[in-house]
């Protein structure tokens, strides 16, 4: 069990937050699926920065939960290579345009 | 405040700067190595706390694995012509292998003290059904990949 005081809490919760929100931002604004699939990885950095204080409450709890981050984010790096593999068969390229269903009319 | 939030906010502060790269840079070469650069300091935020296994699970998996595999991707699919090598950025390198070959021959003429020994045996019995678990899913989403790729046409 870790000891971590507020003004530490403070530090990596906050570093947290940044990072998810240049996750997310990089995330809209991605162009292509790698960009995409980066993203992803950086909103998984920023879910291991969140589940450190967990480690001063139950450490197995915080040891199982790093665990599952990992392989989860894993497996999405899996199915986004697919998924970039597939587009790139069908449309001749990586743009996240060439997709031309999904999501919602405004 | 005392020297281990200031060196876990220097860590912080970097980790954030380089993913401001990720955001900045246009090229998913570059991207993909400020992603790694990220994740290996939030890697030293938790090795300020001296939770190794995380450490290794973040050195090894993230940036070992997923983020050897995202740099490949993005360096096989990269758009932009590839950049000639700057011969300005030798010598801050060549600085800095130096120092770092210097720092582990110090280390390696040290004794080097084992801790906690006991962790990664344990991990077998402890975390045997979440790990037996996640591998099942795995292999799962392997084979969905699979049969989905075969559909796909030529």
């Amino acid at each position: 069990m870790i000891d971590v005081d507020v003004s530490q809490l403070t530090v990596i919760l906050t570093i947290s937050g940044a990072i998810l929100l240049v996750a997310y931002l990089t995330a809209i604004s991605a162009k292509d699926l790698i960009r995409l699939l980066i993203s992803l990885e950086l909103m998984f950095a920023a879910v291991f920065l969140a589940i450190l204080p967990l480690f001063t409450i139950s450490p197995a709890t915080g040891y199982a939960l790093a665990i599952i981050t990992a392989f989860t984010s894993s497996t999405e790096l899996l199915v986004l290579v697919t998924a970039i593999i597939l587009l790139d068969r069908r449309k001749r390229g990586m743009g996240v345009e060439k997709v031309a269903v999904g999501g919602d009319s405004i | 405040m005392n020297i281990e939030t200031v060196i876990i906010a220097v860590a912080g502060v970097f980790a954030v700067a380089s993913s401001i790269g990720v955001l900045l840079t246009r090229d998913n070469f570059y991207a993909a190595l400020y992603m790694s650069v990220t994740m290996i300091f939030v890697a030293a935020i938790y090795a300020a706390f001296n939770l190794q296994p995380v450490v290794v699970i973040i050195a090894l998996i993230f940036v070992g694995a997923v983020g050897i595999v995202t740099i490949a991707i993005a360096a096989t699919y990269r758009a932009k012509p590839s950049r000639q090598v700057s011969l300005a950025w030798t010598a801050p390198v060549v600085i800095v292998f130096g120092i770092l070959a210097y720092a582990y021959y110090k280390f390696a003429t040290q004794d080097l003290e084992i801790t906690g020994q006991e962790v990664f045996p344990a991990v077998a019995s402890d975390y045997f059904f979440v790990v037996v678990f996640l591998f099942s899913l795995v292999v799962l989403m392997m084979l969905s990949a699979i049969k989905l790729a075969r559909r796909v046409d030529l």
